[in-house]
């Protein structure tokens, strides 16, 4: 009877334990790199949601109400910081969950340069337009927002932190041979102007030294002819032979700046999720486009 | 029986002499016991609500105010803090910080703005709709829900802060969202925002056409190097919407915004002990304090005062059974011939004084019966009626 | 039925003196005592009822030597031997008439009121013509109708001898001679004693006898005409005139 009684409460703790090491940690982020970097670091121990859909910015996204109770819900939100993702500022959410992977380096936040800001009055206080927020693309950035989902997820299940911190230093290790590989392409010629077709390679220029003037160009749009103007001003004095394009620019718009002596490059973001590959594999081949527009 | 039956009899007669003397006795009875039952209550209560608020940041000022508007929601609002004493808190990695700004009010009850934590910490449910999700979404207590009539989908504008306010504490149409269930608190009769949705409501955000845009230069003061200063014509919305929600924003750093106190939810006993440590400094501009110490401060002065009205009740209570005592001494003295009469019937001392007494023991059972009555229905209520009274 | 003997009586502090040396009355015999104000005619009533006790001499009534009887045993015999029919009626405000009837009931042990009691009261009622009138309280009756319903208390118990004491004196003529031709009847109807004291001189010859009280009295104090059992009454200032002999 004692026997049976034993057996039944070791069965009983088999299948609770197994419930417990089975439910996973809900992570919610506000951006792909992050989600990137937290299925890496979390494995099997998370589920991470990245709900902006494929063919939004998700700086400008807006969530729904819906969307918005499911971040409430998470275990984890990780934010980007910089003020990335306005929505975040219009919207309730539980700090005892917002993970800010980039307060540890709001130091180095970046101001865009080419903002337009806004005051009330002559000497009112101006609005937060001018930060600049794509802080990954510095790679040893990216390696501290990293760093911040392993404490959280480490904080969160501590049972797994082995695991975590494993994860975390593969991933380390990548980030790192990212930013060391962009170093060395840059030291070949810091002073090469370049031009980027869009106010985004703020953490890029800063954290790497480079001369990158930007414009305010789409991929998917021809510019006008005040933008092509423009252009022209700007390569008076910004002498740039290259242009960096977050995705593959129009046939036309590339035939157009090679006339002017513009090669195009593709330099992705990746803020969302990519067609093809991952985060990693899309650095890497944004590094050899890098690569070849130093050449 | 038969004196129970005769001073029965009497006391149905003289009706008018009876209700006085049975109120009087009665109102002496209850007011002590029911003055204690609420003081008891209130204890309860404002303990209740203080021991469940682990540690409470403020600037340096009165803690009783501190304590009260940030746990039941009083009216006078203490000295202010900046959202940096909960950025203060969240570094530190000893708690988790949950700000409150009680300042405004809407139809008679406060708005509370606060961060979604807030609810997880008392332990709100929502009873009907949602919880808050956008800016100038509200959530109403379960009673303010019940007196305003108001429901998910309703509307509540803030109300200024005084008649000629020109500083830019305009109304601000907020969105009722869910509603509450019954949390038997302060909670229940508040009006629950996000604190970003508070500091709009102060002016601090707002929401307008984008001026960077604009072709309107009527609303334009001025144009300089990346920046576009706009003037007062700039028309600000008064309430947030779907539509326009992307156009509101705050100026400045959300860190210097005001807030009226910081709970801290530590995340255990040391962290506790350590965080308090930090606020000891001389130089110190805010004041972390112990809710439940600070409201058991409070109650040993009501105690005190409670001395003071016992003392005064029972003198009341002594002038009043001295009346008593006259009352039927007098009745003794205008029944004296009533007393001959029976003697000279036949009637024994003893009787006579049974049927006196006869008459005490019913008018005795009659306050009883009201007082326990009264109680009754006071202890019933006690938790109602002290929130309403002492509380508010 | 009354023996009185060598009866002597004063209040205390009073220089009131009652000396009685010889009082009969025989079973079934109406008296009437006069005399003036203060000349201790209520006092003998008092006397007979055992509500005050002699300094000295006896007063029997039937077999019983009341004078010699305790509190309790006096209380006891007065409440159910004698009837008292007060001047002021006495009725108690408070009580209804049926009440008030059958109040002796209520406050002694030595009566038990019981349904018989109650249909006899109900019965003492019609036949003095105030049946209708049981429920309600004497304030809503006329005097002649509480009188008759102070009568009806005193002869519930069946007493032996009736006490009235100016019972006729707040009526209007036509009442006083109906209260008494009740009373007479109601005496003869229960075989009792009649002793009254009365100031209604008109009303004398019906009695079969009369006691001039004036006779008795003694000492410079008189019996003071209000109803204090205790404490004892004020005394008067004007003297008595003792006669100890009393002619039945």
């Amino acid at each position: 009877m004692k026997l049976t009684r034993l057996l039944i409460l070791l069965v009983f703790l088999a299948i609770a334990t197994q419930t417990f090491a089975a439910k996973r940690l809900s992570i919610y982020t506000v951006n792909y790199p992050l989600a990137y970097f937290a299925e890496r670091i979390g494995g099997d121990q998370v589920t991470v949601t990245f709900p902006a859909p494929e063919d939004v910015d998700p700086a400008y996204w807006m969530p729904d109400q819906k969307t918005i109770t499911a971040y409430q819900q998470a275990d984890l939100i990780l934010l980007n910081g910089a003020n990335y993702a306005k929505w975040v500022d219009k919207v309730s959410l539980p700090r005892s969950k917002m993970v800010d992977t980039s307060s540890k380096f709001k130091d180095r936040y970046v101001n865009i340069s080419e903002a337009t800001t806004h005051t009330h009055g002559a000497s009112g206080a101006h609005a937060h337009e001018s930060l600049a927020f794509t802080t990954w693309l510095d790679f040893s950035l990216a390696r501290l927002q990293a760093e911040s989902i392993y404490i959280a997820l480490a904080r969160k299940r501590p049972m797994a932190e082995m695991a975590f911190k494993r994860n975390f230093q593969a991933l380390a290790d990548d980030l790192e041979r990212l930013d060391t590989r962009i170093r060395a392409i840059v030291a070949r010629d810091p002073g090469r102007a370049l031009l980027g077709s869009h106010p985004v390679y703020d953490y890029l220029k800063h954290g790497y030294g480079m001369n990158l003037r930007s414009v305010h160009w789409e991929p998917d749009q021809a510019p006008s002819m005040s933008q092509w103007n423009d252009l022209k001003q700007i390569l008076e004095e910004h002498r740039a032979e290259v242009m960096l394009w977050e995705g593959e620019p129009l046939a036309d718009s590339a035939s157009r700046l090679k006339e002017k002596g513009l090669g195009s490059k593709v330099f992705s973001p990746c803020g969302n999720r990519p067609e093809d590959g991952d985060f990693l594999s899309v650095m890497q081949q944004n590094a050899t486009n890098l690569e070849q527009a130093f050449r | 029986m038969n004196s129970l039956y005769l001073a029965w009899q009497y006391i149905r007669f003289n009706k008018f002499k009876t209700i006085i003397l049975v109120a009087s006795i009665t109102l002496i009875a209850v007011l002590p016991l029911s003055l204690e039952i609420l003081l008891a209550e209130s204890e309860r209560q404002l303990l209740n609500r203080a021991e469940s608020t682990p540690l409470l940041i403020g600037a340096k000022g009165s803690a009783l105010d501190l304590a009260m508007n940030s746990l039941y929601f009083d009216d006078e609002v203490p000295e202010l803090l900046t959202m940096a004493a909960a950025d203060r808190v969240y570094d530190t990695d000893l708690a988790l910080p949950i700000p409150l700004y009680v300042r405004f009010q809407t139809r008679g009850h406060p708005i509370v703005g606060t961060t979604f934590d807030y609810f997880d910490f008392r332990k709100l449910k929502i009873a009907k709709g949602q919880p808050l999700t956008m800016l100038g979404d509200c959530v109403l207590g379960a009673k303010v829900a019940a007196e305003l009539e108001l429901g998910p989908g309703d509307s509540l504008v803030s109300s200024p802060e005084n008649l000629f306010d020109l500083a830019g504490v305009y109304p601000l149409k907020m969105k009722v969202v869910g509603v509450l269930t019954p949390n038997h608190s302060a909670d229940d009769l508040a009006v629950f925002v996000d604190i970003k949705t508070a500091w709009i409501i102060q002016g601090l955000g707002h929401g307008h056409q984008d001026v960077t845009r604009t072709r309107d230069s009527s609303v334009i003061l001025k144009r300089s190097e990346g920046n576009v200063a706009a003037n007062a014509k700039l028309f600000h919305y008064t309430e947030i919407t779907d539509e326009n929600l992307d156009g509101f924003h705050f100026h400045g750093d959300t860190s210097i915004y005001p807030v009226s106190a910081v709970i801290a939810v530590p995340y255990d006993d040391k962290s506790g002990t350590l965080l308090r440590g930090r606020y000891l400094e001389g130089d110190e501009s805010q004041q972390i304090i112990l809710p439940a110490e600070v409201i058991d401060g409070l109650l040993q002065n009501i105690f005190r005062i409670r001395n003071v009205l016992d003392a005064v009740i029972a003198l009341v209570g002594l002038a009043t059974l001295l009346a008593i005592v006259l009352v039927f001494t007098l009745s003794l003295r205008l029944r004296q011939r009533e007393i001959q009469t029976i003697f000279k019937l036949g009637c024994r001392k003893a009787t006579i004084s049974r049927m006196m007494m006869a008459e005490i023991v019913l008018i005795l059972m009659f306050c009883a019966v009201l007082s326990s009555a009264a109680l009754g229905v006071i202890d019933s209520n006690a938790e109602e009626l002290v929130r309403r009274l002492f509380i508010g | 039925m009354i023996s009185i003997q060598n009866l002597q009586f004063h209040y205390p502090n009073s220089e009131f003196r009652l000396t009685v040396p010889e009082f009969a009355v025989s079973p079934g015999e109406k008296i009437a005592v006069v005399g003036p104000s203060g000349s201790g005619k209520t006092t003998l009533l008092n006397l007979l009822a055992g509500i005050l006790t002699p300094k000295q001499g006896k007063v029997r009534v039937g077999e019983v030597a009341v004078s010699d009887l305790g509190d309790a045993g006096r209380r006891d015999f007065r409440i159910s031997n004698i009837g008292f029919v007060f001047q002021d009626f006495e009725l108690l405000d408070y009580l209804s008439i049926l009440d008030n009837i059958l109040h002796p009931y209520r406050i002694t042990g030595a009566l038990k009121l019981t349904s018989e009691v109650r249909q006899r009261a109900i019965s003492l009622t019609e036949q003095m013509g105030i049946a209708e009138h049981l429920k309600k309280h004497p304030g809503k009756l006329s005097q002649g109708e509480k009188q008759r319903a102070a009568i009806c208390r005193a002869l519930l118990p069946n007493p032996d001898l009736i006490l009235a004491d100016e019972a006729t004196g707040n009526l209007d003529p036509a009442n006083k001679t109906r209260i008494l031709d009740l009373l007479f009847k109601s005496v003869v109807d229960h075989d009792a004693t009649l002793v009254a004291v009365t100031h209604d001189h008109e009303l004398l010859p019906r009695f079969d006898r009369v006691v001039d009280f004036s006779d008795f009295q003694q000492g410079s104090g008189s019996e003071d005409t209000e109803e204090t059992i205790s404490p004892p009454p004020t005394p008067d200032p004007q003297p008595p005139t003792p006669n100890p002999q009393a002619s039945p």
